[in-house]
């Protein structure tokens, strides 16, 4: 028995030995984009792009599924893709014209239909897209009306982001729908029918056509789609797509084995990937992780308190600590990131904001002026008697937000607070905060989206009586009372962001939107930390793209417009040896 | 049982645990590798429980430290015109710049009166000079030295996008005194705070909690596995059928939702609640035991010459056993360890108890793995907790050679 | 994160459920399939798992977040668009009864299991959990049984000379090794696999080594796919081994030094047989007989065991796919997967207490007294 042991033994470490054999080599004649974004493998991830556990790969979809249209954020102008021409018609109803002579992988040309389908299967959804349409209408084999109910500049950028789906796959369904209203019988079928829907292979418009047969739980090829949209421009055959979140895919980045990541990585992996000679590319995302306070926790709800706490923060520390040079300090305060608030708002009232400088002794004035006075262990005592102790929770699988609460913690601590900070599940985190189950916490304040009114939808809306949405009862979140009364008068400021993304008339907008940054700047009703910037790792060995002066980085990876994809749509990306 | 059984054994007791304890010592000292581990084990009590009281939890981010590599420490940067200011001595009179948040003015503050100290706000690149502001101070001579971390100071020498300034700094900036100020054994984090410190501070909770958790579970495995295997009958059916459910319940998933609904504070609580979750896996292993041992011939023998339970299971089959639960004790310490991991993923203990735990969870999650000079954030509690199990192992199988009869007649 | 705890297991003994009463009564209907030994086992692991499902239904229902809520994070995390955005577009995308209340869904789906049917998945709708089994479960099997019965093999022949050469050299470095090796978790192994001998010294392409086998190939018999699969196992495997070769070391240096105890051994050399029969045949075998019965119950651990490790090499089995439900809280998936290892650890177990009276006649079982 002990020989057979042995035998066996030494055949199995045999085996493990040739499973180290050479491995294949690339022929090194094709040229691949390797980048890199999640997702879920067949059977669980599919083609239904409409439906979830889709694979859908970010930004990157728009590579298989071209977008209308790409806005650039330096200049605040849409660039056409699939749509060439695009405005508001004189009777406020919005009108595209879809460009001419590309095709979807299938064969099928590119046309309105695919507008058609698009949309109606969007209605079928329910999509906010339809909150201010009342039809649409196609004009002919390339023009497409959308009927308006009141133009405004957020149903322009939803309609332009979209990225196109392909008559050819999604039509029926869409036909269907657009004969239906939502109260007929068949109506709940058919949405049934959409999300459980399998596409047999996936239909590419962009310039790249996911390869069925490639896709494995490590990475998914796109070949090149000549005549996709784009595709007569392309400097690549292929496009890698490594699957994976930052902790497996930061190993092929330092290998040099994959070329550009958008994924966030933590700043000691940074400083490893520019050892390297990886460039880390940076563009404001617009928003970031704040401090939101429970406003019926006394003493939170008083605005001294707030303010004290923001001059208690060193936010540029605590935005170093938690994300290196891409955790920057936000300057303004006004509840919208500095660059959203340079752009909208006018010198004078930039000058007149305050910008709640770290300045304990100002902190500990104001704390002093409700009364507020530090006991004999430099503790801060409020009025009642009452330590300021509290429990300051945050989603602890998120690497920088997790550092961001431990700095705060301790620099809070520093001044006299005695918060104790506890991680919670990421799933759970947000419940605690709409059901109003927290004192203190770290959520995000401000939004990817240029529509300033936007970045206040966290504040009020989101995080302030948003539980009923989220199926928690109607819990009132943050508790902050929208109407507020601040130095520029009485207003209800859920009301006044949404009223800032109506319309088209960028004057009014702004003055609206000078009334929101100015109430938030006095009230402070969450702190805002710092902004988040992207820290994307470009490999400039192998991808050739602008050097980082360009405009076009003002598009930040991870949503809508993201440069690296504007760059391939365009036909600029190119191999570094090329 | 009998009660003058009963006294006589309460009697005997204490007598013959002092006999044990003499004769365990003297044996121990004989058995080199246990000895080893005997020492270790004292040298881990030292560290985790004693060295807290005189070393001080560094809680100060220093910006220019972050992720410091082993063996760091502040440095001296001087001017090159005056090399000669390369101690603590030489400073005194003269200007020393400090940058604020970083490592600086801690270790400068003994010294403060001796000379005048300048300060520099720290601040990112983005938004303008910091380090920069203070290193052309110093190349211009407006301050005679600057207390500056090392790694910073060749990232902005090196790395510094403006060349005028590049030059500037090259051409009059030296470092000077390598060796001021105390190094950080470990390097630092990514707060740039020293990780010797945390090591120090961070042992303790979660060895007691993990004596406790192991603890508990052996406990209740012994005394309700014997007590079944022993028994027998319904007792026997319940306590196993008990046991092979708890294995069967997906723990991950009971800790998720446990998570969700208390929140644990203290290291009894935690401890408790780790030796709750890790015991049916060991009552299993000891009721075997013992029901294999009662069936062996010196068992049998007891029996046959009508000696009492008593003695049957603190005479015959516990001494044997005592190996078997000794080992799988510290296994399960070791593995309380490890799950206490898992308790500060899901929230369940607390991050403000800066325990090895939570330094290897943020260590990992902050990827620090991947950084040469930052790894041993993650990799030095890992390695503390691999090598106590080894002492715990060398140590336990002194014992199991002192109290195994076999073992002791093969010697 | 949370350890395998089978090592601790080493011997075992007939399972009973809580239910042993509705059992007792069974079987005064029942009495002659009753009084059959391996029925009733067989019926009482079928009560274990029925109890450990309903209770499973449950918890994975008391977990903080849901479904809808969880994707909707997911979404405004990735795309920056509103809550109401996100909210209307995952509400569509999921097509969850809300009518039916959740004691429906647990008649539903214990109707359901009754014929065999898993369900299909929530997050994913229309894709049905046996057929996410079927995809992910062989690669788990295929390089966790690989990693435990190469472990196995390399514990019991490095485990008996650490006992025979007692106080060596020898013993004291692979004591040190095995307690070693074991008590650094298994995903910071991985990890270390990864950074050294990949980033560092660059010996293998990290991407090239990933997922289960090279694109192109056709999974069955055949030279290519076999050797892809292994070298894509290769890594798993290697530090599968390397985190519990050590507790089977110690477990068989441990048994292996109380064989060496026993009299019949004693007796076997006294008798003057070879050393060598008297290692084969006295003492290994004796001492390997209850590591056998602890390999049989760590089979139901296997598993769940690699959960981190899957995802750190990218060799997706059922780890991920418990991972994955966890994360997205896929209630369906996720109590399809823990059916599954729910049976794998009260099947092991049995068969551990049907065979070990097999392997070692002196234990009775004690359900035969």
């Amino acid at each position: 028995m002990f020989r057979r042991i042995l035998l066996v033994s030494a055949l199995l470490c045999a085996l493990g030995m040739l499973t180290f054999a050479p491995l294949q080599a690339d022929d090194g004649h094709s040229h691949t984009l390797s980048v890199a974004w999640p997702y879920q493998v067949p059977p669980t991830g599919h083609f239904n792009t409409f439906a979830s556990g889709g694979i859908a790969l970010g930004q990157y979809m728009d590579l298989h599924e071209p977008p209308l249209a790409v806005l650039m954020w330096a200049t605040g102008q849409y660039q056409g893709m699939v749509a060439e021409e695009f405005g508001w018609d004189d009777d406020g109803n919005y009108v595209i014209k879809v460009v001419d002579g590309y095709s979807w992988s299938d064969g099928s040309p590119i046309s309105a239909d695919d507008v058609m389908a698009t949309f109606n299967i969007f209605r079928l959804r329910g999509d906010a897209v339809w909150a201010n349409m009342t039809g649409i209408e196609k004009v002919d084999d390339h023009t497409v009306k959308f009927h308006m109910s009141a133009p405004s500049s957020l149903a322009e950028r939803i309609i332009l982001t979209t990225n196109l789906r392909p008559a050819s796959v999604f039509g029926d369904i869409a036909d269907r729908a657009a004969m239906m209203s939502p109260d007929d019988d068949g109506w709940n079928g058919l949405l049934q029918e959409l999300t459980e829907f399998r596409p047999e292979s996936p239909v590419s418009g962009g310039p790249y056509t996911i390869l069925p047969d490639t896709i494995t739980e490590a990475s998914l090829m796109l070949e090149l789609n000549p005549g996709g949209f784009a595709g007569d421009i392309q400097n690549y055959d292929m496009v890698q797509m490594w699957n994976g979140e930052t902790e497996v895919v930061t190993p092929l980045v330092a290998n040099a084995e994959l070329h550009y990541i958008t994924h966030g990585i933590p700043p000691t992996t940074e400083e490893d990937f520019a050892n390297r000679g990886i460039d880390i590319v940076r563009s404001g995302m617009n928003n970031g992780p704040g401090l939101y306070v429970n406003h019926d926790v006394y003493p939170l709800n008083l605005v001294e308190v707030r303010q004290a706490i923001a001059h208690a923060v060193d936010r540029v520390q605590n935005g170093f600590v938690s994300l290196g040079e891409s955790g920057v300090a936000v300057e303004y305060m006004t509840g919208m990131s500095d660059g959203l608030s340079e752009a909208w708002l006018s010198d004078d009232t930039l000058d007149m904001l305050n910008t709640y400088d770290y300045n304990p002794d100002g902190a500990a004035a104001l704390l002093e002026s409700v009364g507020f006075s530090r006991n004999d262990d430099g503790h801060w005592v409020d009025d009642n008697g009452d330590t300021l102790s509290f429990e300051l929770t945050f989603p602890q699988e998120y690497a920088d937000w997790s550092a961001a609460a431990e700095n705060a913690t301790a620099q809070l601590n520093d001044f006299g607070f005695d918060i104790t900070a506890r991680g919670v599940q990421f799933q759970q985190h947000p419940q605690d905060i709409y059901s109003s189950n927290f004192e203190m916490a770290i959520r995000n304040w401000g939004l990817g989206d240029p529509i300033p009114g936007r970045s206040y939808l966290q504040a009020y809306n989101r995080y302030n009586g948003q539980g009923e949405a989220a199926g928690e009862g109607g819990g009132a979140g943050m508790n902050f009372d929208n109407n507020i009364s601040f130095s520029g008068g009485d207003i209800n400021v859920f009301d006044v962001s949404n009223a800032s993304s109506q319309g088209t008339d960028s004057m009014a907008q702004a003055e609206l939107v000078t009334h929101l940054a100015v109430s938030y700047n006095e009230l402070l009703p969450a702190i805002p930390l710092w902004e988040r910037y992207t820290n994307n790792a470009l490999n400039r060995n192998f991808i050739n793209v602008p050097d980082s002066s360009d405009s076009v980085y003002a598009n930040f990876g991870g949503g809508a417009d993201n440069w690296m994809t504007t760059l391939i749509l365009t036909g600029v990306t190119a191999p570094a040896d090329m | 049982m009998a009660s003058s059984q009963m006294l006589e054994w309460l009697v005997s007791l204490p007598l013959d645990l002092l006999r044990g304890l003499v004769g365990f010592l003297r044996r121990l000292s004989a058995n080199k590798p246990g000895f080893v581990g005997f020492l270790g084990l004292v040298a881990y009590f030292i560290v985790t429980f004693i060295m807290p009281n005189y070393v001080e939890f560094d809680n100060e981010p220093k910006l220019d430290q972050i992720t410091g590599p082993i063996g760091s420490r502040i440095q001296l940067a001087v001017h090159r015109d005056n090399p000669h200011l390369d101690s603590w001595e030489a400073l005194a009179g003269k200007t020393v710049g400090v940058v604020r948040q970083t490592g600086g003015p801690s270790f400068i503050e003994p010294y403060q009166d001796q000379f005048t100290v300048e300060t520099y706000r720290w601040t990112s690149r983005r938004q303008g000079p910091g380090i920069p502001a203070a290193l052309t101070d110093l190349a211009n001579k407006e301050i005679d030295a600057l207390l500056i971390f090392s790694k910073t100071v060749n990232q902005v020498i090196v790395n510094q996008e403006d060349e005028e300034l590049q030059a500037l700094f090259q051409d009059n900036i030296i470092i000077s005194n390598p060796s001021l100020g105390p190094p950080h054994l470990l390097g630092t984090d990514t707060q740039g705070r020293d990780i010797a410190s945390h090591m120090v501070h961070g042992g303790q909770i979660l060895i007691l909690t993990a004596l406790i958790g192991g603890v508990i579970a052996t406990l209740i495995a012994l005394f309700f596995g014997s007590l079944s295997a022993l028994a027998g009958g319904f007792i026997d059916k319940f306590f196993t059928a008990l046991a092979n459910l708890f294995l069967a319940i997906p723990q991950f998933i009971l800790l998720v939702v446990l998570a969700g609904m208390i929140r644990f504070d203290s290291t009894l609580y935690l401890g408790v609640i780790i030796g709750l979750l890790i015991w049916p896996a060991l009552l299993r292993a000891i009721r075997a035991q013992v029901l294999s041992l009662r069936e062996r011939d010196f068992v049998e023998a007891a029996r046959s010459l009508g000696l009492s339970v008593n003695h049957i299971i603190f005479r015959e089959i516990l001494p044997n056993m005592s190996s078997y639960v000794l080992i799988n004790l510290i296994f399960s310490i070791t593995i309380a360890m490890y799950f206490q991991i898992g308790l500060v993923v899901l929230g369940l203990a607390p991050i403000s108890d800066y325990t090895w735990g939570v330094m290897i969870y943020f260590g990992r999650s902050r990827g620090t793995l991947y950084n040469q000079d930052g790894a041993t954030m993650a990799l030095a509690p890992v390695l503390a907790i691999a090598l106590f199990q080894v002492c715990l192992v060398l140590f336990a199988r002194a014992i199991e050679e002192i109290f195994d009869p076999r073992l002791r007649s093969a010697g | 994160m949370l350890q395998d705890q089978s090592h601790i297991d080493s011997t075992s003994q007939p399972m009973e459920t809580s239910a042993a009463g509705l059992v007792d009564r069974l079987t005064t209907s029942l009495p002659k399939i009753y009084r059959s030994y391996t029925v009733r086992v067989f019926l009482q692991a079928i009560i274990t798992i029925w109890a450990v499902m309903s209770l499973t239904f449950v918890l994975v229902r008391l977990m903080p977040g849901n479904p809808v809520d969880v994707l909707i994070e997911q979404i405004l995390t990735a795309e920056g668009i509103s809550y109401q955005e996100a909210y209307d577009r995952v509400a569509a995308s999921f097509n969850i009864d809300k009518d039916a209340t959740e004691l429906d869904q647990y008649f539903q789906w214990m109707g359901d299991l009754l014929r065999l049917d898993l369900g299909t998945s929530i997050t994913s709708p229309g894709t049905k959990v046996i057929d996410e089994i079927a995809r992910f479960l062989p690669w788990t099997v295929f390089a966790v049984g690989t990693g435990l019965l190469i472990s196995f093999v390399l514990g019991i022949i490095a485990g008996m000379p650490m006992a025979y050469y007692r106080g060596s050299k020898l013993d004291h470095i692979l004591s040190f090794f095995s307690s070693f090796s074991t008590g650094v978790p298994n995903y910071i192994w991985g990890l270390l696999i990864i950074i050294v001998p990949g980033i560092a010294w660059r010996w293998f392409d990290i991407g090239a080594l990933r997922g289960t086998y090279d694109v192109g190939l056709t999974p069955g018999l055949n030279a290519a796919f076999i050797l892809s699969a292994l070298e894509h196992a290769a890594l798993p495997v290697f530090t599968y081994v390397i985190a519990i070769l050590g507790t089977w070391m110690l477990s068989m240096k441990s048994s292996t030094t109380g064989v060496l105890n026993e009299d019949y051994v004693n007796v076997a050399e006294a008798r003057g047989l070879k050393e060598r029969t008297v290692i084969r045949s006295y003492v290994g075998r004796n001492a390997a007989l209850p590591l056998f019965t602890q390999l049989t119950i760590s089979i139901g651990f296997v598993l769940s065991s690699g959960v981190v490790v899957e995802e750190i090499f990218v060799y997706w089995g059922i780890g991920h796919l418990l991972f994955q439900s966890i994360t997205v809280r896929d209630y369906t998936s996720l109590q399809g997967v823990v059916l599954l290892l729910t049976a794998a650890i009260v099947f092991s177990n049995l068969f551990a207490d049907l065979t070990y009276g097999l392997l070692d006649p002196r234990v009775r079982v004690s359900g035969e007294k």
